[in-house]
């Protein structure tokens, strides 16, 4: 992984409006916050190498060695990553009923984890009026207060870095892909600080084809008069092409077409679609409201899903063929998508005369992406 | 202590030019002396406060200099002498009702002193006070030595009595802040009664209403008024000629400059040569003394600092004078011999005055100059100014440009005049993005804030110290409010008038002469001009942040009030709220996670960097104890222990 | 007045430091007191803005007869009185001439541009080294380190005096101090004054 630090980040990233405001950058020093869903960098900091650039998702990652790391693998560029099996699922009858977004999977499984102590607190993203507010609980009733997608970047990271500054151990984590990835460098002590421990223990990934700039999010909910608390949002799979938005005063459906002007520019070359560098990915199952599609990915997700299923906090089933046949599809199609607009703009495998690139891979996984 | 008023006639005193000045108008039997701080004017009314103890005297720090014009002026309607207080700039401000006031004319001798900073050595400006003496077509004096400050300004008193308008006595740095041997002459020990006739027919300067109507009538007046203190400069003991009969260059000079060209003349071993024509009355000029010294020589150099005010006056008389005297060849800043900006000091006149005898001026041995140069420039870091250890302000904008780097909205803050000026440079974060005159920066705030019609969407924020606020910040704020301008105001409260040396202001419950005072409070007034008010203590930059978030998110006028005591104050100097310290096991220094914030970004002088253990430590010998830094430092390694 | 004479009319003293170090004061005192001797004396001073970190100078011209420009030439003057180290070097850059005599405090004060990195501060044995080389003699002493001793580093501008009167270049005697300081800062503060002139005096030999 090539090391650089807060200068050549706000080039690359910030520089180049790649990011996403996924708060691994934030909290790690005083330079650099997150306020209302957007990165911020107080003061230049001089070093030559950092945590900063090294964490950030955007900048250099290195998806062999990241994926040898995580997975044992240089990355293969397969559709939906390194796995051990894909179920259908939902909540079961142990976790309380609340507004999940989907089956209610993920808060099933961090409040088994919570309930068993397997983690010693999850951090989650709940909202604060209409910004995504990410926080650190610390049992299933507070996790159960975070159900729910925003569809903003949340800064999820941040809290991860302050709660791990202050000592906090065994945590666990609902990431997207691109936070997914930014902790599994984080894992890698790039910058091999003396005294790194891990702070986190489990990480359950979400689907993500895209998530929406949180301020413009904010703006476009003013500008279609959206009054009342937000219930939940939502995109219905296709061929539907809406955002649905349910508020205490109603539901208000927003044409996609101009809800994508408002996805933040890294999210175009972002190849991952479920998170491969989690223990567990979770997403939506389609044409199925009320349940959840969920792979498992490793050793410790496996483990946390056996005991989640017989302690009756999850209920798994099987899931279509036909249906992983078609996330595949999809997810294969980001990747082609995405790398194909990294290319375009130079940021995928730069060579070192051209400057710094934001991944780099072999070449035998692209060709199996792009053929 | 004060010799300034116990010194007795004949006795020697070492006084600051302000203090010469000062002793000057209790010779004069002043009544009343009114100002606003201002270096390098501010001594002055600082010593006739501390005097006013011990005679009748009344002495205030007014709100801002236009009122300090005015209640000098009362003062000399009803019949007293009085004496208003100024730095340069500060005339631009009292300048509107001083050209009302040279119109209706004055009855109890009246002098205007304001104090120039040429080369700005405590200014942001470079202006000067002389021109207003021409636009106001009043008479100007200018001292030339310590003892004419004192002497002259006794004068200044007798000739706004004899011509019945103000005159100006004008200073500079290099005397106001200078000292010199001064020899006292007697106070007078008088009971003058102060009352104001009106009752006299309208046009009876000393009985009748005081008004400048009707115009044509009373500038003509004023006209007369002025060609008589012409006539009475001619025969002025405070111009004066020292040379031989006919030199070959004739050197004119006035105020501080006349030190400088006496010195010069000296270095250039140019006695016999030069002639120094010093003036005391440079406005209107002595023609008739000119004419006399214009015919002794063909070279004449003007020595005068900062623009050529003199210089331009003498060649107008020299070309109505020609047909007499002969054309002259004029040296002075025109023809590039004496710079045009900047201070003078002995060198550059004695450099201009070698040029023109075709000598050569060189002060230092080449050799050891060149050596001095390299070791100074390798060895003596620069001073840059900063905010003092413990300053309030340091904390101030740290929250201040925290949170707009943080709202990420390219907001920007416009900045005042005062110590917090200086949030312009990396000690104040670069915050202040605007700096002009006081009050400027919530007036220029006002405008920003309603330019969302043409698509501005960036915070606006202005800065304001609380003598600022009431000097001229309140009517911006009005204005803002009034025009529903967005804007956020932050109010600097430090407790006094910081930047030039914590004179008191109508926030303060004591004025100039030390009485108890009604104290208005900042926060009630702007809540009652209709503005959302907070307020909140800079050391706790946290909830600073949070509240100052809040305003910035919210349309309309705010108001931020950071309120903090100066460290310099009475109240707090040299007493540390803190023992500080730096645990060294925990300082993270240049790692990853810190990176010196505290030396680096935060720069507290209190603080240094170890470049041998690669931690920060606390100069004790220089460090306030204001506990800041403990609470901006990542890693908790600066501590603060209540200080004993 | 008085029967001390000066080794050379005018005599020009520069005594210079950072602001808050009590520089004017120190200036105002010794002024006074050759000013009570009968000695014509100006002090030109730039105190500006100087409490906020910035360096502040006082020049004073002490003469049997003349009063003489507030800013002395330049390479004229005869002696330094740094309460600061690099301000003795700022001043010879200027002042300065290989006949100079010098006494330094050897506390250092930051400047901000060395306290945030960006500039260097020279070790004392380069700078003690390079002040030595431009001028005639040089006494270095610790004042601060004493002041703080008799409770302040404040006192570190009476040490210097004390220090200077020890150096006999100037006709300063320990008793026109005394009544200097009475007359000026009243009876209460004399004592500690008085304590500060004599350890500046120990410490020059
Ligand atoms: C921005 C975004 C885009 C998504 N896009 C897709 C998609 O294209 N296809 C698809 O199948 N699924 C997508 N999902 C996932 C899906 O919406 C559900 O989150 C997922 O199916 C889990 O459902 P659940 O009922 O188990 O969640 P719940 O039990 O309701 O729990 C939701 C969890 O998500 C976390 N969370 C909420 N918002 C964020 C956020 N902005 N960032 C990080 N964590 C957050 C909360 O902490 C909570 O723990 C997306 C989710 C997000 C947040
Ligand atoms: C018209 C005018 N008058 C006076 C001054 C001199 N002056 C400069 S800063 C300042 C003090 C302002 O005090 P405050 O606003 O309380 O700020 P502080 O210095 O205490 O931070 C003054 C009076 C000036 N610059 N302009
Ligand atoms: S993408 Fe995330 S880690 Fe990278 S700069 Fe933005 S917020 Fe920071
Ligand atoms: S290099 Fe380290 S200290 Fe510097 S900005 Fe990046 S994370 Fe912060
Ligand atoms: S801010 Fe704290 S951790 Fe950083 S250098 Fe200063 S004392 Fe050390
Ligand atoms: S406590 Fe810290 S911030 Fe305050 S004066 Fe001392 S070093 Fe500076």
């Amino acid at each position: 992984m090539k090391l650089f630090a807060q200068t050549q980040l706000l080039e690359d990233v910030q520089g180049k409006g790649l990011c996403v405001g996924c708060g691994a950058c934030v909290d790690l020093c005083p330079y650099f916050t997150t306020y209302r869903g957007k990165t911020a960098m107080l003061f230049p900091c001089d070093r030559e190498t950092g945590r900063c650039f090294a964490y950030c998702p955007k900048a250099e990652v290195d998806y062999d060695a990241v994926y040898q790391f995580r997975t044992g693998r240089p990355f293969q560029g397969t559709p939906i990553g390194p796995h051990i099996e894909v179920f259908k699922a939902r909540a079961g009858e142990k976790q309380t009923e609340c507004s999940f977004q989907c089956g209610g999977t993920v808060t099933a499984l961090i409040s088994c984890a919570l309930d068993n102590k397997i983690i010693n607190g999850a951090v989650l993203t709940g909202s604060d009026e209409r910004m995504p507010k990410p926080m650190l609980v610390r049992t299933a009733d507070q996790a159960q207060q975070c159900a729910g997608s925003k569809y903003s970047a949340s800064p999820t990271l941040a809290v991860m870095n302050k709660e791990a500054k202050r000592g906090v151990r065994k945590m666990g984590i609902v990431a997207t892909p691109c936070q997914a990835t930014a902790i599994a460098q984080m894992k890698m002590n790039p910058t091999d600080k003396e005294d790194f421990e891990d702070p986190v223990s489990l990480v359950i990934g979400l689907f993500c084809t895209w998530a929406l700039d949180a301020r413009k999010l904010e703006a476009l909910l003013e500008e279609k008069g959206i009054q009342g608390t937000i219930i939940k949002a939502d995109v219905p799979p296709p061929p539907a092409e809406v955002f649905v938005v349910e508020t205490d005063q109603g539901v208000t459906e927003i044409p996609l077409s101009e809800v994508r002007k408002i996805i933040p520019e890294g999210c175009s070359i972002c190849p991952d679609m479920t998170s491969e560098l989690a223990d567990i990915s979770v997403g939506q199952v389609e044409g199925e409201t009320g349940y959840n599609t969920l792979i498992v990915r490793t050793e410790k997700g496996a483990e946390l899903v056996k005991m989640a299923r017989s302690q009756g906090y999850l209920v798994t089933e099987n899931l279509d063929g036909d249906k992983v046949h078609n996330l595949a599809q999809a997810s294969g199609n980001k990747k082609k998508r995405a790398l194909a607009q990294a290319q375009e703009k130079g940021l995928l495998n730069t060579p070192d005369d051209a400057g710094r690139a934001a991944m780099r891979m072999s070449q035998d996984a692209l060709n199996k992406i792009q053929p | 202590m004060s010799q300034l008023y116990e010194g007795k006639k004949g006795e020697k005193c070492l006084f600051m030019g302000n203090q010469a000045i000062a002793r000057g108008a209790l010779e004069a039997g002043v009544s009343v002396a009114a100002g606003y701080p201002g270096t390098p004017s501010s001594e002055i009314i600082e010593n006739l406060a501390e005097v006013s103890k011990e005679t009748n005297l009344y002495v205030e720090w007014s709100t801002n200099e236009k009122i300090a014009a005015e209640v000098a002026a009362a003062a000399s309607f009803a019949g007293l002498r009085s004496m208003c207080v100024m730095k340069q700039n500060g005339v631009n401000v009292a300048s509107d009702f001083l050209l009302h006031l040279v119109l209706s004319g004055t009855r109890g001798g009246m002098v205007l002193v304001p104090c120039d900073d040429p080369g700005a050595l405590s200014s942001i400006n470079e202006g000067e006070a002389r021109h207003f003496a021409k636009l106001l077509e009043i008479p100007l004096l200018e001292p030339g030595d310590f003892q004419e400050a004192k002497d002259m300004m006794k004068w200044a008193f007798e000739l706004s009595e004899e011509i019945r308008n103000l005159v100006m006595f004008r200073s500079v740095t290099r005397l106001s802040h200078a000292s010199g041997s001064v020899e006292l002459g007697e106070i007078p020990q008088t009971d003058p009664k102060a009352q104001f006739n009106y009752n006299g027919f309208i046009l009876d300067p000393m009985e009748g209403p005081i008004v400048s109507a009707p115009v044509a009538y009373k500038h003509g007046l004023q006209q007369d008024k002025l060609k008589k203190a012409q006539e009475l400069f001619e025969v002025s003991p405070f111009n004066t000629y020292v040379g031989p009969e006919n030199p070959e260059i004739l050197l004119i000079t006035s105020s501080g400059a006349t030190l400088y060209s006496r010195e010069a003349i000296q270095l250039c071993n140019a006695k016999d040569k030069v002639g120094l024509l010093k003036l005391g009355t440079t406005f209107p000029l002595p023609a008739k003394l000119i004419e006399k010294h214009l015919k002794t020589t063909d070279k004449i150099l003007v020595v005068e600092e900062v623009l050529p005010f003199m210089e331009e006056n003498l060649k107008v008389l020299a070309q109505e004078l020609a047909p007499r005297v002969g054309q002259k060849t004029f040296f002075g800043k025109r023809s590039g011999n004496i710079p045009i900006t900047g201070e003078l000091n002995p060198d550059l006149v004695a450099t201009a005055l070698a040029g023109i005898l075709g000598q050569t001026y060189a002060p230092q041995n080449p050799e050891y100059t060149t050596k001095a140069t390299q070791q100074a420039f390798f060895n003596a870091p620069t001073r840059d100014l900063t905010f003092c250890p413990g300053c309030p302000h340091r904390a101030s904008f740290w929250s201040i440009h925290n949170v707009l780097a943080e709202d990420n909205r390219e907001g920007f803050v416009c900045g005042d005049i005062g110590c917090y000026s200086m949030a312009f440079l990396p000690s104040g974060f670069s915050t202040l993005k605007t700096l002009h005159a006081m009050g400027s920066g919530t007036g220029v705030a006002s405008g920003f804030g309603k330019l969302g019609q043409f698509g501005l969407n960036q915070p606006v924020v202005s800065v304001c110290g609380d003598s600022t606020f009431f000097h001229s910040g309140m009517p911006a704020l009005v204005n803002a409010i009034h025009h529903k301008s967005d804007i956020t105001m932050v109010i600097l409260d430090n407790s006094g008038t910081g930047m030039t040396g914590f004179q008191s202001h109508p926030g303060l419950a004591v004025d100039a002469q030390g009485n108890e005072a009604p104290a208005l409070d900042i926060p009630t007034i702007c809540r009652a001009f209709g503005a959302t008010v907070e307020i909140c203590d800079p050391f706790y930059p946290f909830k600073t942040q949070q509240i100052f978030h809040r305003l910035l998110e919210m349309p309309g006028v705010k108001v931020l009030i950071m309120r903090q005591i100066c460290a310099l104050s009475p109240e707090k100097k040299r007493k540390k709220a803190f023992e500080m310290s730096v645990d060294k096991e925990i300082c993270l220094g240049e790692n990853c996670g810190c990176n010196k914030l505290c030396t680096r970004v935060f720069r507290c002088p209190g603080l240094r960097w170890d470049d041998e253990t690669k931690v920060a430590t606390i100069d004790e010998v220089i460090c306030a104890g204001c506990g800041m830094c403990a609470a901006i430092c990542p890693s908790g390694a600066i501590t603060r222990k209540e200080a004993a | 007045m008085g029967t001390a004479t000066l080794l050379k009319d005018p005599y020009n003293l520069i005594i210079t430091g950072v602001g808050g170090q009590g520089n004017v004061l120190a200036s105002r005192v010794l002024g006074n007191l050759l000013a009570d001797k009968g000695f014509s004396i100006t002090i030109g001073e730039t105190f500006g803005a100087s409490q906020r970190g910035g360096s502040v100078m006082s020049h004073m011209r002490i003469s049997a007869e003349a009063s003489w420009s507030p800013q002395i030439p330049q390479g004229k003057a005869d002696m330094i009185v740094a309460l600061e180290p690099v301000e003795a070097l700022r001043v010879l850059h200027t002042y300065g001439h290989p006949g100079i005599k010098i006494i330094s405090n050897t506390r250092s004060i930051y400047p901000v541009g060395v306290i945030s990195g960006d500039q260097k501060y020279p070790s004392m044995d380069e700078l003690k080294k390079t002040i030595e080389e431009l001028s005639e003699k040089t006494w270095f002493i610790d004042a601060t380190s004493a002041a703080m001793e008799l409770g302040h580093p404040i006192f570190g501008n009476i040490m210097m005096v004390g220090a200077l009167a020890k150096t006999g270049v100037l006709p300063i005697d320990r008793d026109s101090f005394e009544k200097v300081i009475l007359r000026t800062m009243g009876k209460e503060k004399t004592p500690v004054n008085l304590k500060a002139f004599d350890m500046g005096a120990e410490m020059i030999n």
